[in-house]
């Protein structure tokens, strides 16, 4: 019970309040000499020079596609069932035959097959639940748009061409 | 020859003005990039060589946003408010001597504006005006955070307005004077009122931060409790006056503390060497001799001011700003009495000497 | 009106394929009779009827844990293909299959004992060498009992290193226009060909070639299935080989709400599972019920969904303006109609014989009262040449009905009477429907106010271009209500799905009718 007395018994020189301010002048103009002079920054400009992020960083989806740029989506809807945001629409239908390079294993195919960025949260789940390693997420972070609708990103989009992991 | 001194005046005023204002755009820049390179930042470098075009580019975008009034405003104070804030430092700089005199066509030119022996009464009674604007800003504008911004702010100049008036005082006691020249002269003469007087010097320079709302002293604008303070509802140009006007609230400061405790226009050790150099080795005459000591008297003000100027940046990016009932205990518990003793001592010790 | 037993429809919380087609026994009360045999399963004793196989007797007590099958079906003859329902039975030389054996007085059988177990690892294992896993594209996935089983009891890591079968020809076939085979899916339990032979009937499936390359072939390839229950093939293949066009690829079974209704596409009235997602429904499948259809229903009632979710139904109250009919409130509407219907003095409403008991009472009783006019009210059926349920009669020897209205009994229980001529000739004819029953002869100008369940494409048939107006109105599957089906049997319903246009149930209308001045 009771209080806790937490406040501290400031010392003489601490009360003066005058050196503390001088040591902290000194940091700064330490500071300022090495900006001003020596050219010192920790900044990253940006546009010109860009981050690297690691290699687990989860940005802007894409979907793989095979030698014939054919997406190598099956419309399973694992990643719409699992995600937890509700980001994912598909619509499935039957795959052609021409197109029907392995045989019965992608006898379906996502004829829409849309992402909203503006309510994914890039949690990863659906890079996780997708058995065919159709859908991942890239390393691209720069996901800024000009409209809402650009935010949506559709098969087009989603089968752009992406190295590695981008 | 009254059209001579007209033209005399009118170049003094344009030469003042226009350093101040012109100096804004360069503070603002300085400032910006002062704190980027205190912060281990880069600060603004697109516009223009090293940025330097930012505050171009700023200004542009002061001109180009919508000028707003609040529909309940008070339409007549809240647009006199920028305007008392810019003009009233600029009245206080008229009397500040930024030279002694220099002769042009046989005439004897003073470099001060307003030459008054009332000096620096005059440039308290404008200083302490500086504390309308912000009032009259909050007050007008019918918001809650601006009212709350001003009335920090006239408590808070009002406050330290008596520790500065104070130390004022003890320098005028020193001086025997009012006259800003015959204090620079007594300063060039014995020494500079920092040494005499080091207290005072204290007390003017911390109450100096105060009346201009500089941090650590910014209570008014408070940006992370009052948005913006007692400017919260003006933008556009009306915005950008009183941004103007703090730094010209600054300049008129440095020029004061240095005018007062610095030994003002008085040359910097090694400059009478150099006037004394370039007049013989050019052969000036003593007309040309007398020029070219105006020429770095005003050289000599104006470095004391650019010291002063970099000290509030670098003041400012260091300190954090003080909690409300700290600031006052500062100004009531501690200048107030320091200044008060100081008062005491320096007036027994002008009697003591003189006697 | 009768007050004849009325039987809800129940949703089941199993599958189809674990609904026993017995019920529970019990010993006969009397002192002197013969104790019935007992069985003990999993240490507990159950009495049984004789002749009742251990598989019977599990599942009429629900032992706590189900005995896992593949080719055991309730409404099918036993064959004891695929090994998965073995048990121990003590004093037995090797595991029993549980749908086959007998169980005896005395029997002490375990369902999951050790040795059980790793017969049942041991089966999933076989019958995973050859399946293709292809659960992403498969729509059976979810409701699959290879999947199911595999993670019950299967192994995690197949022992199988070698190439997989694949039936070429086989993996995508049309076995008619409706039903798909995936040869490579199947775990021969046979089930289809069974369904066939001993249900439809029809012989349409067999088994061809043995072993490793035993595959399921229509008898003549050239017709392919030709009965009418083929859905029902897709609900009992216990994998994804036999799938519907219909529904394929439509949606994931997880997805789909289950909840239980009525079909109203014949008067036999078969229990239905409607399964939908956000109100949009996907299929129909049959719930069991030994009363009315057993395990099965026909095709036509499968996907009879269609009708309903059609786009161009009419969904928003329609009324006629300058010969064109615009999208209008319901008070507006009705209040032009009721006007009408007062002016004119001599109305005929004709009740489809697919509205509910509850629909044609009311419209009965209250309906002259509600627009403040005298109504004739009369019935009509008019499909597959049917007037009366005289007239009914079953087209084969399972379920399917001659009438293709659900009520045709229950409206005639409420008083109603037959049209007389099948013609309806008044001032206005109001037409009253759910989407089944047909439409009576009219006029070329007749002037009719359209009710209920109608799409564009019906609302351009029409012999009569003068509708003054269509009251849009709820589906079977959307409101709650009973049917009297063919054999007499009441059964209730309540609404599967919600109604997400403008259709209004038909008491509402009848209320707002009776409100408006």
């Amino acid at each position: 019970m009771g209080t806790i007395n937490v406040s501290k018994k400031y010392t003489a020189r601490e009360k003066a309040y005058i050196p503390a301010i001088l040591i902290g002048m000194k940091i700064t103009m330490s500071r300022f000499i090495k900006g001003f002079f020596l050219r010192q920054h920790d900044t990253i400009l940006y546009p010109e020079k860009k981050r690297d992020y690691s290699q687990r960083f989860r940005g802007m989806h894409f979907i793989s596609v095979d030698a014939n740029k054919t997406e190598n989506c099956t419309a399973c809807f694992l990643c719409e069932t699992i995600c937890p945001a509700d980001c994912i629409h598909i619509v499935a239908d039957e795959r052609e035959d021409e197109n029907n390079v392995y045989g019965v294993k992608k006898e379906k195919k996502p004829i829409s097959f849309d992402i909203d960025s503006l309510r994914c949260c890039f949690c990863g789940f659906c890079e996780e639940a997708c058995p065919k390693d159709a859908i991942k997420l890239s390393r691209n972070y720069e996901l800024a748009v000009s409209t809402r609708e650009d935010a949506i990103y559709d098969l087009d989009h989603l089968k752009r061409d992406v190295k590695g992991r981008g | 020859m009254e059209l001579f001194d007209v033209a005399q005046l009118m170049a003094k005023i344009v030469f003042v003005v226009g350093l101040s204002l012109g100096v804004v755009p360069i503070m603002v820049w300085f400032e910006r990039r002062g704190a980027a390179w205190m912060q281990r930042r880069v600060g603004p470098n697109r516009v223009g060589p090293f940025g330097l075009l930012q505050p171009l580019a700023d200004v542009v975008k002061f001109i180009f946003k919508e000028d707003f009034t609040p529909g309940n405003a008070n339409k007549f104070f809240y647009y006199m408010a920028p305007m008392v804030a810019l003009i009233a430092p600029l009245c206080a700089m008229s009397v500040i001597p930024f030279g002694s005199t220099a002769i042009v066509n046989g005439h004897e030119i003073t470099l001060q504006i307003a030459t008054m022996d009332s000096g620096v009464i005059f440039i308290l009674a404008f200083a302490g005006l500086e504390v309308y604007p912000i009032i009259l800003a909050g007050w007008a504008s019918k918001n809650k955070y601006a009212v709350l911004g001003s009335l920090r702010g006239a408590s808070q100049i009002v406050s330290y307005e008596i520790s500065m008036g104070l130390a004022l005082l003890s320098m005028l006691i020193v001086y025997g004077t009012f006259n800003p020249h015959e204090m620079v002269s007594w300063q060039a003469a014995k020494y500079w009122g920092c040494v005499v007087n080091p207290f005072g010097a204290l007390v003017f320079w911390i109450s100096i931060f105060a009346e201009t709302n500089r941090l650590p002293f910014d209570l008014p604008e408070g940006e992370s409790e009052l948005v913006a303070g007692y400017h919260l509802e003006y933008g556009a140009m009306k915005f950008a006056l009183f941004f103007m006007a703090e730094y010209v609230a600054m300049i008129m400061a440095s020029a004061l503390i240095a005018t007062l405790f610095f030994g003002g226009y008085g040359l910097l050790p090694g400059m009478s060497f150099l006037v004394n150099f370039i007049s013989t080795n050019f052969g000036f005459g003593e007309v040309g001799m007398q020029n070219t000591k105006a020429a770095f008297e005003v050289l000599s003000l104006i470095s004391k001011v650019a010291f002063f100027m970099f000290m509030f940046v670098w003041i400012r990016w260091t300190v954090p700003r003080f909690r409300f009932d700290q600031l006052m205990d500062l100004g009531w518990k501690i200048l107030f009495p320091l200044s008060l003793i100081n008062l005491v001592i320096v007036t027994l010790m002008v009697y003591v000497l003189n006697k | 009106m009768s007050n004849p037993t009325v039987h809800e429809i129940k949703g089941t919380k199993d599958d189809l394929n674990y609904v026993s087609a017995k019920r529970p026994v019990h010993s006969d009360p009397s002192p002197d009779a013969k104790p019935l045999p007992k069985v003990t399963i999993d240490g507990k004793t159950y009495e049984f009827k004789p002749g009742d196989t251990i598989m019977e007797v599990a599942e009429r007590y629900k032992i706590h844990k189900e005995i896992p099958r593949y080719c055991y079906h309730p409404g099918l003859p036993v064959a004891g293909t695929c090994r998965m329902c073995t048990v121990e039975v003590e004093k037995a030389p090797k595991l029993m299959t549980s749908c086959s054996t007998p169980a005896g007085d005395g029997m002490i059988v375990h369902t999951s004992s050790e040795k059980v177990l790793k017969s049942r690892n041991g089966v999933q294992d076989f019958l995973l060498t050859n399946h293709p896993l292809d659960c992403p594209v498969c729509d059976k996935a979810g409701e699959c009992k290879l999947q199911d089983y595999t993670f019950q009891y299967g192994p995690s890591a197949s022992n199988f290193k070698e190439e997989k079968r694949v039936y070429d020809e086989a993996t995508t076939k049309l076995l008619s226009d409706k039903i798909t085979l995936n040869m490579n899916r199947c775990v021969h339990c046979e089930r289809c060909v069974r369904f066939t032979d001993d249900v439809t009937k029809t012989h349409d499936l067999v088994m061809v070639n043995r072993g490793w390359h035993k595959e399921l072939e229509a008898t003549d390839p050239a017709l392919g299935l030709t009965n009418n229950y083929q859905g029902c093939l897709t609900d009992f293949c216990p994998v994804g080989a036999l799938t519907m066009n219909d529904f394929r690829f439509k949606k994931r079974a997880w997805f789909l709400t289950k909840k239980p209704s009525v079909c109203d596409r014949c008067s036999k009235g078969c229990n239905i599972e409607v399964h939908h997602d956000e109100d949009v429904v996907y299929r129909y499948t049959p719930i069991h019920n030994e009363m009315v259809n057993g395990h099965w229903m026909c095709d036509d009632g499968r996907v009879s969904y269609n009708d309903i979710m059609n786009p161009s139904r009419v969904i928003s109250p329609l009324l006629n303006y300058e010969n064109a009919l615009h999208s209008t409130t319901l008070e507006t509407l009705l209040g032009d109609l009721k006007n009408k219907i007062k002016a004119s003095g001599n109305v005929q409403l004709v009740v489809g014989t697919d509205s509910t008991r509850e629909e044609a009472a009311l419209l009965k009783d209250k309906f002259s009262d509600a627009v403040g006019a005298k109504v004739n009210v009369a019935y009509f059926n008019g499909t597959n040449g049917v007037s009366t349920s005289k007239d009914d009669m079953k087209m084969d020897h399972l379920l399917i009905m001659k009438d293709k209205t659900p009520n045709t009994r229950g409206v005639e229980d409420e008083g109603l009477t037959a049209l007389a001529g099948n013609e309806a000739n008044a001032d206005i004819v109001i037409l009253f429907r759910n989407g089944r029953a047909g439409v009576p002869k009219l006029k070329s100008n007749q002037k009719v106010i359209l009710w209920g369940v109608w799409n564009h494409d019906e609302l351009k048939a029409l012999p009569t271009t003068n509708i003054l107006g269509v009251i849009p109105g709820l589906a079977t599957m959307e409101k709650a209500g009973s049917f009297k089906n063919g054999d007499g049997i009441v059964q209730k319903f309540h609404p599967a799905i919600n109604h997400r246009g403008g259709a209004v149930a038909a008491h509402q209308v009848v209320g707002v009718l009776k409100s408006l001045t």
